[in-house]
């Protein structure tokens, strides 16, 4: 080739670069609007690539980098998904509707009394490096996470055992005291301070996960490192590198080891919802779980067939400092809430991808018979900022909502200052501030009107009515209701399910009344989930237990093997349930 | 250089102390002998002023402790296992650029005021122009979302580094096109360039045999700022593209108070743009003909 051949060549080469360098974003725009055509492989209802991965390998974006690895201290979901992998608790949740399934234990007796249950564990249980698992392993990690040398964050969860609290406090020297026992090997016992309707669910969070003592005390807090890492679970961490990736493998010493058919799961700590969303569009992820899709593209996204939309098992409210004027006047408080258009802003500001709620406790508790929710009512808003004393508004001192950053928070303190300017014609101002600043504030109760949320922990109304109470740490309003608290206290001793719960709405109804929250709207899920992932459900609390899951391939690749009907537990009978 | 990175140091720990709220603040209560454990444990329960102190000592001796955030880790090791990864990100794309860059600027400069001139002018200009956060994401829109050609994001395969090379070297590339074209243009009506000609040089001869070299020295020149910026990782590029980099870790370790892993990170970087600082000013003084006559 010669010179003038070779600059030809070159020039031609480097024009073909800069064509598709530059112009390419040219005819990225114009494709932009058909973002949502499908990959090669991929059926139009579905968002993006479908063509399933080869093998039984199944891969999903955790959401953040895991701050802890060990169950008793941790205290975040992506912790707790990754927990949920490697141990496995006295019962496991169904991945469908949570219900408390046999996990290590295979059976568990309820006392008549409500308030004392006995867990039988399996025969045979190892951690995955072989040393035995007795009901001792239960009975010491359980202990660990209310030491308060351990400091657990989440210790409270196990407060409904009897001595708990007070140990956990240091009010109570003595872990014997605390009501968990080991009659023997395979027994697990423990004793309540109340009879306590939830607490199934709470031997199945991950606060109350076993811990493997041998390696605890020999390696200390070291033990929590990836590569140090054993549990008892259906699978074992066989790589970790920070901000890059988790790869799981089944564990051989998982009693149903049986019916864990993947071969390998791969979790992404990717922070980013965008990249998260393009990441499973482009099919690298089987499973984007909720919070993960970026909210504008919910209304695009959500006529896609594996788009998983459920209610979630929170609220989103507003809570105002009563300890405050004007807020301290009751009068106020209610024409504040009767000035809010909940429909509005979950259909307008939201783009109807969330509920209205105007309760204080989400939908969803099977006998829990919740008061009146609270409705827009401009009329009896302006009686009500009359009868505080403020007539039209005139007199009323300039308040302020205060939210973490965000822009659907913004839009929507946007839509409240707006309501309470035109109902009420009250000024307002709004500030935000970055989620740590945000957290000291409201903690410090140094704010007028604040963006709350609570995500339920248990499938309970309990768990959205005790953080009113006189003085607990998360009311953070400094209200507080002699009336609220002798309920709930009641509520937590009564072992009638139907009593209890009738107790419970009576609370609410009067922290509806009188109360300093504003509810605004119920959270909706809002997952992705291939269509050949089998074994993931929307759930209210967003737990889904990995254990079962696999990958359909139609048929091909030994699925037929694999989807052979499920063998009993060995040696174990079937479980009972409650009595 | 010890007294500027004492001061950085002593400035980030006060000003991240300033901040409100702490490593341990969060939505939910924790249990008062929960967080009294905790503060105890990293030492938070002492006064400032001691804190300080024992934060120098260890500092002096690199060493800065777990992070709050993810207490199983070393601040040292978080910071020696994600620089790599935006150092190799960095390098990938400064090689790009370089590789295309310059040949664009010579070839600009050598057809100055023909078609090509004009297009590769006008394509870097808008390569200096558009920010990478809207180039990443459109970028991903059409080789990821659209023609599934490339993984969206990620550092894994080979593969994995085409989308965020490109994106992090486009701003680089431009300038370094630029610089070129302009270093040659000026080194092209030199007299010796026209005595080469004259002597009936090829072309290509007179480009890279007698021009080059002195038409790239305000690349030269630039490149020194420039690696040190590149290699240093791009926080919106490790963000968009999920990569495990330092950048990612300063901004998520400044919203988490995560104390040391902030202060370990700003040192560390402080003190490598020093030492950057410090090789440019010895490779100028190496490169520049005048200074090697005097």
């Amino acid at each position: 080739m010669n010179a003038p051949d070779k600059n030809r060549a070159q020039r031609f080469w480097l024009i073909a670069v800069l064509i598709a360098f530059e112009l390419g974003l040219v005819v990225v725009a114009c494709v932009g609007r058909r973002a949502n055509t499908p990959g090669p492989a991929s059926a139009k209802d579905y968002f993006g690539n479908v063509a399933p991965p080869r093998g039984q390998v199944f891969t999903f974006n955790n959401g953040a980098e895991p701050e802890h690895l060990d169950p008793a201290v941790m205290s975040g979901q992506p912790d707790g998904r990754v927990a949920r992998l490697v141990f496995e608790g006295l019962v496991s949740s169904d991945p469908k509707t949570l219900a408390a399934t046999p996990g290590q234990a295979y059976r568990w007796d309820l006392s008549d009394d409500r308030k004392t249950y006995t867990f039988h564990l399996r025969p045979g249980l190892q951690w995955a490096d072989g040393q035995a698992l007795t009901a001792q392993d239960f009975v010491w990690s359980w202990r660990r996470v209310l030491s308060p040398a351990t400091g657990s964050r989440y210790a409270n969860f196990l407060y409904p055992i009897k001595n708990a609290e007070a140990f956990n406090r240091g009010e109570l020297a003595d872990s014997s005291q605390v009501g968990v026992a080991a009659p023997d090997d395979s027994t697990f016992v423990v004793t309540l301070e109340n009879p306590t309707a939830y607490f199934l669910e709470i031997a199945a969070f991950y606060t109350a996960l076993p811990t493997p003592r041998h390696l605890v005390e020999k390696l200390g807090s070291n033990w929590e490192s990836a590569h140090n890492l054993m549990g008892n679970g259906p699978f074992r961490i066989v790589e970790w590198r920070q901000k890059d990736r988790f790869v799981f493998v089944p564990n051989d010493r998982y009693w149903d080891r049986a019916n864990v058919r993947l071969t390998k799961i791969v979790a992404l700590p990717i922070e980013e919802v965008s990249t998260s969303t393009n990441l499973y569009k482009a099919g690298v992820l089987d499973w984007n779980p909720s919070g993960y899709v970026p909210k504008q593209v919910i209304p695009f996204i959500q006529k896609f067939k594996d788009f998983s939309g459920g209610p979630f098992h929170a609220v989103y409210f507003y809570s105002m400092v009563v300890t405050r004027k004007p807020f301290d006047n009751v009068w106020v408080r209610r024409a504040l809430n009767y000035a809010i258009d909940r429909e509005a802003i979950a259909k307008y500001v939201l783009k109807g991808t969330v509920r209205a709620w105007g309760n204080i406790t989400p939908a969803g508790y099977t006998g829990y018979d919740a008061p009146a929710p609270l409705r827009y009512d401009p009329v009896q808003a302006r009686e009500c900022l009359a009868k505080a004393g403020y007539p039209g508004g005139k007199g009323f001192p300039k308040i302020e909502i205060l939210f973490n950053t965000s822009e659907d928070n913004r839009r929507i303190a946007e839509a409240v200052q707006a309501m309470w300017k035109r109902e009420l014609n009250l000024s307002v101002t709004l500030t935000n501030q970055e989620w740590a600043s945000f957290q000291a504030a409201t903690t410090a109760r140094q704010y007028d009107v604040a963006r709350r949320s609570w995500i339920g922990d248990y499938m309970d109304p309990n768990t959205f009515l005790d953080m009113w109470q006189t003085g607990n740490g998360n009311n953070r309003t400094g209200w507080g209701d002699p009336r609220y608290d002798a309920l709930l206290r009641g509520a937590t001793r009564e072992p009638d399910t139907a009593r209890r719960l009738a107790m419970l709405s009576q609370a609410e109804a009067i922290l509806l009344a009188d109360g300093p929250e504003i509810p605004i709207y119920h959270y909706t899920e809002s997952s992705l989930i291939k269509p050949y992932v089998r074994g993931i459900y929307s759930t209210m609390l967003d737990v889904h237990p990995l254990t079962h899951v696999w990958i359909d391939h139609g048929g091909k690749d030994g699925d037929a093997v694999a989807a052979a009907p499920r063998a009993a537990p060995e040696a174990a009978p079937q479980a009972e349930g409650r009595p | 250089m010890i007294p500027t990175l004492w001061v950085i140091a002593t400035l980030t720990f006060f000003l991240m102390r300033a901040a409100p709220g702490g490593p341990f603040q969060s939505e939910r209560e924790i249990p008062a002998a929960a967080k009294e454990q905790l503060l105890r444990q990293y030492g938070l329960d002492k006064p400032l002023a001691e804190q300080y102190v024992r934060f120098l000592v260890n500092a002096v001796r690199l060493d800065f402790g777990p992070s709050y955030k993810y207490p199983t880790q070393q601040v040292r090791d978080i910071i020696l296992t994600s620089f790599p990864v935006s150092l190799e990100l960095g390098l990938w794309a400064l090689l790009f650029s370089l590789a295309l860059g310059v040949p664009i600027g010579v070839l600009a400069a050598s057809r100055q005021n023909t078609g090509f001139d004009y297009g590769a002018m006008a394509s870097t200009l808008l390569g200096v122009s558009v920010p990478n956060f809207v180039l990443g994401p459109l970028l991903v829109l059409l080789f990821s979302l659209t023609l599934y050609w490339l993984p969206p994001a990620l550092w894994i395969t080979p593969a994995d580094r085409i989308l965020p090379v490109l994106t992090l070297s486009a701003i680089y590339l431009a300038y370094i096109a630029r610089l070129t074209r302009g270093g040659m243009l000026e080194t092209l009506k030199q007299d010796y360039i026209r005595t080469a000609r004259a002597k009936g040089l090829p072309e290509s001869r007179v480009i890279f045999g007698h021009a080059f070299k002195l038409g790239i020295l305000p690349v030269v020149s630039y490149l020194g700022p420039a690696v040190a910026r590149i290699v240093m990782g791009s926080i919106v590029i490790e963000q968009i593209f999920a990569i495990p980099g330092l950048g990612r870790h300063l901004v998520s370790a400044a919203f988490n108070r995560d104390y040391t892993l902030v202060l370990g990170i700003v040192i560390f970087y402080a003190g490598f743009l020093m030492v950057l600082n410090l090789l440019v000013d010895v490779a100028y003084a190496w490169l520049d003909p005048r200074v090697e006559l005097a």
